[in-house]
């Protein structure tokens, strides 16, 4: 693979589609999105300086393109939940755990849809994505720090959602 | 935290940055001295420990490959193919000719075009295009919002290293003030002949891109090089057009009475320079300049010799079937020896 614009096709397409996924209510959608996304990078990514930080960069592109295909959408449709597939049941957990767990799963897919746009960037950028949070700030148009805050706003929400619906039971600290 | 007391408030952003990973140690300290104290805490803090997980399960769900992963990658390269095609990036540059263009594909350059005071891609003939798509190199960063400075994090296993093969837009522009300065006689570029006007043209720039440095030839002698002799109108055309003068040395090929003729349109003085940045003396005529040949280095067709001007018979014979060389190095650098009759080597011309 010669092609420094393909080795970076194949290193993070699958990273920026998936994030896409998340964001967006439709699988279309984010295809179409994740190919802009790569569209515009190929234009721009020459005048890249060198030792950029190319993953943040298309990070960033991807959460610009959506937040104004947000902006455009968001007066035609709501946004809807995005469906996960249940995870496979984990050995070792008690049934009850189990449950607790699935339930926490289903808890964060569905607050985390519900979120407002940018608090949903931030969780997703930075609990998938695992980015750093200046590259999240430059991502979101925010600070290092708001993007911290905006992803314990997301955090507390999910918390405060399990403390509504879960049932109660004895957590031990793995 | 349930609890509102002050305390739990104020730590509760640090409990569930340690909870999620995103404390360092001396803040996770801190954390657990509360908790130890603080039941209400504790519990929040075990229950952000779950989400982190399930948070955790979540992100490794998405790394498993998707079945559409395959069809939207196709689609993607098919629409990038597409865009490959079409890109160019350029930058316009100021150099001792005035401003310049260079524009370059994935395969190679271009063009390179006089824009005069021009500044802008509307002063070049790639403005009115509707087949290419105008990159501006180093400008798409910030129309984007996305400019970012290195923060060191980049990770090498990205493969996204670029800037490496030479070509960049900047080395390039590099290289060509370097070219007309004198200091280097070679552009080695990789060139991309997409507007070369058809198959005519695209033989005439090929034969006009291997006339050596420092040599002068006639339009006539291109002609009979792509072997249609009696073209040599057609060869001007179609240098005329040339889209990548300089590296496609046009500027070499002359009329078969010796004048400058053209280029570039009316650009002659540009042709005396780039000959002159190359050795070739000219002299100023009433509406021209014409090569002096009888202060060059003459090759008749496809010897293998070259000779002085006054070789016998040559001063009589027409430029349609000489190349002309400023200096005996040029000469020997393509490959010629001195002419046995002449001796070249013995009797060099006067500089």
């Amino acid at each position: 693979m010669e092609d420094p614009f393909d080795a970076l096709v194949a290193a993070h397409h699958p990273e920026i589609r998936r994030y896409l996924l998340r964001l967006t209510a439709r699988a279309s959608e984010a295809d179409d999105l994740a190919q802009e996304t790569f569209l515009r990078a190929y234009r721009a990514y020459r005048s890249l300086p060198s030792g950029a930080n190319t993953r943040a960069w298309l990070f960033a592109i991807a959460t610009n393109l959506f937040r104004n295909h947000f902006r455009s959408e968001r007066r035609r449709a709501r946004m809807q939940a995005v469906v996960h597939v249940a995870a496979p049941a984990r050995h070792g957990e008690s049934a009850e755990n189990e449950i607790a767990f699935q339930e926490t799963r289903a808890v964060i897919d569905g607050v985390v849809a519900g979120l407002p746009v940018k608090q949903r960037m931030a969780f997703v950028l930075r609990k998938i994505h695992d980015l750093e949070y200046d590259a999240i700030g430059q991502s979101l148009h925010c600070s290092a720090d708001s993007a911290r805050a905006h992803v314990f706003q997301a955090l507390r929400k999910i918390r405060r959602t399990l403390d509504l619906t879960a049932t109660p039971r004895t957590e031990t600290v793995p | 935290m349930t609890s509102a007391h002050a305390t739990c408030r104020a730590i509760e952003p640090t409990l569930v940055a340690a909870a999620t990973g995103d404390a360092d140690r001396e803040a996770s300290r801190r954390v657990d001295k509360h908790i130890a104290r603080c039941a209400a805490c504790r519990a929040d803090f075990a229950r952000y420990r779950m989400i982190e997980r399930a948070v955790g399960e979540i992100r490794d769900d998405d790394w498993q490959a998707h079945d559409d992963d395959r069809e939207a990658r196709a689609q993607l390269e098919s629409r990038l193919a597409d865009l490959r095609r079409r890109v160019l990036v350029y930058r316009i540059f100021p150099s001792p000719l005035g401003n310049i263009l260079i524009a370059r594909s994935d395969h190679g350059v271009v063009l390179v075009e006089y824009l005069g005071r021009g500044a802008t891609l509307e002063a070049s003939r790639l403005g009115r295009r509707q087949d290419v798509d105008m990159v501006e190199h180093g400008a798409e960063r910030s129309a984007d919002g996305t400019e970012r400075s290195a923060d060191g994090t980049e990770r090498s296993a990205d493969g996204a290293e670029r800037s490496a093969d030479g070509t960049e837009i900047a080395a390039l522009h590099r290289e060509l003030l370097d070219y007309l300065a004198g200091r280097r006689m070679r552009l080695g570029w990789p060139l991309d002949f997409r507007l070369a006007r058809g198959d005519f043209d695209r033989r005439v720039l090929e034969a006009t891109a291997a006339i050596p440095y420092g040599a002068v030839t006639s339009y006539a002698r291109v002609a009979s090089a792509i072997g249609q002799p009696t073209a040599s109108r057609a060869v001007a055309q179609a240098l005329r057009w040339n889209p990548i003068p300089v590296v496609v040395p046009c500027h070499r090929v002359v009329g078969s009475s010796g004048a400058l003729v053209g280029y570039a349109g009316d650009k002659t003085d540009l042709k005396q320079r780039l000959l002159a940045i190359e050795g070739v003396r000219t002299r100023r005529t009433a509406h021209d300049y014409a090569i002096a040949r009888d202060a060059m280095y003459a090759r008749l067709e496809d010897e293998r010799e070259y000779c002085v001007p006054s070789c016998p018979g040559l001063s009589s014979t027409s430029l349609a079937r000489l190349t002309l060389y400023g200096t005996r190095e040029t000469a020997e650098a393509s490959g010629l020896t001195p002419c046995s009759t002449c001796r070249p080597d013995l009797h060099p011309l006067a500089v």
